[in-house]
């Protein structure tokens, strides 16, 4: 038999089967593949994302070029889609402390605080003193892990990856800290619906004191490495501005909402826990861009290590128990009603909307997490006009975390 | 259905009549093994311990093992932590794209067992029944530590030549073919051509060719395509 020509060869698969799906199937052979007569452009489409080494976790963009010009961009998520919000409603109430902080990877405390408040909404729970203000530090503390961790993620994608190596280095000791009270460095699963697990092992705000003295004499430095540097203030001035209007149009909150001029933290506008009884302001920049974005985050952690110190010195007066009692966790019917909590994270307003209708595990739980808009909507339009190499910088500079816009 | 999978053929056979080439693989599979190169594709949320694992605190670098932005340069595939379904999908199309020898490692619970998303609709359960994996790092999730000493462990195992799990895809290709064509449809097909692949380097196994590789062959002939485009005659059937 002689060779059959390319040709010929199509068409004879083409009898065998259903001729459209052959057609589509044999397209993605790099054998069979035709150039096809295009009117000549100078536009093409690429896939950013991924598996690529600018974006931020699993995530993946369409974006569709001019040079290097982005004309369009969509957001293709989806890559770490378990389906938190079904898995919830399969689990008992106390089991699902385990798994809300898995859904957002880089700050999961607040994850566990929400869900615990929203709980204890529902049941009626009073929650002691001293579990608040433990609550209060284990938030801050993960406040500042986050940031560190978003520095050194921005900056390496500007190129600077020594402010990579020492942001995760100097986060590490935050996950230290961690560990030693709440038994996990990432997750720590600390809150229970009624307060906290366990209370501090001995000498820990000694010890807290020394690694928050530690990072704040690192700031400096910080500064002179990234903030201060003209390769970052050059590259992400002007770049993925957004006017407070459109902030509030498109449902952005947190450090990027405040980074437009508008100080809105929940922390102080509709406060939980003990927050009412700190002192802490609320840093505001006015240009919207990724450096006035990134400067929010840098002040802000400064107001964290100030809080921290307030809860060092507070603490040790305030005695009792660290925990409401419940009833026998395995056996909890929570009675029936819906509510709606929300707290500060380090990504913006992070809420739950919880409904139970008396049984032991809930009837429906929504998450809203800062990063669903973030990500979305706000990344799609902001990439608009900007070049191919600020992508990741613009992704970074909002904080968006993948796990959280998938659930 | 339960599918078998065919028993791996020890293919590092003894060379036992030339000590000299002996030597050499020995040589050879040192050096790979301390130049190691890994294809950082964070699957999931495992994917967080790997920066403090990379950066000064516990330094992977000076093991020799250095992330690597393109799947043709890496030698080894992290998956790090559940995968979902669509996650999968590129993840073995990242697996096929990579040079062999090949190593997959598989960090967290999730990818032993599916961990906390057993029952979770969205998330393939066992990695192993998708691609071959060489070495898992239990954990939810396994500290850097951990991380460390499971990719020096593969190193003690690529050295040995016992790390050989990228051949176990050419043998049993079809088992693990009939896995994703379980989970994808009967019409999911990549664009390496793992048979032709598996012919180059004399790794056609009982296992590579069967019902499910049938069915591929059924909808787009790639041994016939591939044959053609080299100018060759297709004869003997491939069964
Ligand atoms: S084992 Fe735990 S940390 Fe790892 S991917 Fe699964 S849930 Fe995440």
């Amino acid at each position: 038999m002689p060779a059959l020509s390319k040709a010929s060869f199509l068409e004879h698969s083409h009898s065998s089967a259903d001729p459209k799906l052959k057609n589509k199937r044999n397209d993605m052979r790099p054998e069979n593949y035709e150039a096809q007569r295009q009117p000549p452009s100078n536009e093409y489409e690429l896939n950013f994302g991924p598996n690529h080494p600018g974006i931020e976790g699993n995530y993946a963009l369409k974006v569709k070029l001019h040079g290097d010009i982005v004309l369009e961009a969509k957001a293709d998520g989806g890559y770490l889609h378990r389906g938190f919000e079904k898995l919830m409603e399969q689990r008992l109430w106390i089991q699902n402390i385990a798994l809300v902080p898995r859904i957002c990877v880089p700050d999961p405390s607040p994850m566990e605080l929400c869900y615990s408040m929203a709980v204890e909404e529902l049941c009626g729970l009073k929650v002691p003193q001293r579990a608040q203000w433990l609550r209060v530090m284990q938030l801050e503390l993960s406040r500042i892990a986050a940031h560190l961790f978003t520095f050194g993620g921005h900056a390496a994608t500007t190129g600077m990856y020594s402010t990579m190596y020492w942001g995760v280095a100097d986060r590490d000791l935050l996950l230290d800290l961690f560990e030693e009270f709440t038994g996990g460095r990432v997750y720590s699963i600390y809150n229970i619906p009624g307060g906290v697990r366990r209370e501090l092992p001995d000498g820990f705000l000694q010890r807290l004191t020394e690694t928050l003295d530690y990072i704040e004499s690192r700031l400096p430095d910080y500064d002179n490495l990234f903030f201060k540097n003209q390769v970052f203030v050059k590259r992400a001035k002007g770049t993925g501005v957004m006017s407070r209007e459109q902030a509030l149009e498109w449902g952005v909150t947190g450090p990027n909402l405040r980074a437009t001029g508008l100080a809105f933290d929940v922390r102080r506008d509709d406060p939980y826990l003990v927050y009412d009884q700190l002192e802490f302001d609320i840093p505001v920049e006015e240009s919207g861009d990724a450096w006035a974005r990134t400067l929010v985050r840098r002040k802000e952690l400064m107001e964290s290590i100030r809080i921290l110190r307030q809860v060092v010195e507070i603490l040790p007066d305030i005695h009792g128990p660290i925990r409401a009692p419940i009833p026998n966790p395995l056996a909890w019917n929570v009675p029936a009603g819906e509510t709606y909590t929300r707290v500060e994270s380090s990504k913006g307003e992070l809420c739950y909307y919880v409904v139970s209708n008396g049984g032991p595990k809930p009837y429906r739980v929504h998450v809203r997490g800062p990063s669903s808009m973030h990500a979305v909507q706000v990344l799609e339009k902001m990439s608009v006009g900007s070049r191919i190499e600020d992508i990741a910088q613009t992704m970074f500079s909002l904080d968006a975390c993948p796990p959280e816009v998938d659930r | 259905m339960v599918m078998s999978r065919i028993q791996k053929i020890p293919v590092v056979e003894e060379k036992k009549g030339n000590p000299l080439a002996r030597v050499f693989d020995d040589l050879v599979r040192f050096c790979r093994s301390r130049s190691l190169f890994i294809l950082h594709y964070c699957t999931g949320c495992g994917a967080i311990e790997l920066p403090p694992a990379m950066t000064s605190r516990f330094d992977m670098e000076r093991l020799g093992i250095q992330p690597m932005v393109s799947p043709r340069q890496a030698d080894i595939l992290l998956i790090t932590g559940y995968v979902s379904i669509k996650t999968l999908k590129r993840v073995i199309l990242t697996y096929e794209q990579m040079g062999s020898p090949k190593y997959v490692v598989g960090i967290c619970s999730c990818t032993v067992n599916g961990g906390m998303y057993w029952q979770s609709y969205a998330t393939a359960k066992k990695l192993d029944e998708y691609m071959p994996v060489d070495l898992y790092i239990a954990g939810c999730m396994p500290r850097p530590e951990a991380v460390i000493s499971g990719l020096q462990k593969l190193m003690d195992r690529i050295k040995s030549g016992e790390a050989d799990s990228w051949q176990d895809y050419y043998q049993n290709y079809d088992y693990y073919l009939g896995n994703q064509q379980k989970l994808f449809g009967e019409d999911w097909q990549t664009p390496t051509d793992i048979i032709t692949e598996a012919k180059h380097y004399e790794l056609m196994g009982e296992g590579t060719l069967g019902e499910h590789t049938r069915l591929l062959e059924q909808h787009q002939n790639p041994l016939e395509a591939l044959e053609m485009r080299l100018g060759h005659n297709i004869k003997e059937p491939i069964e």
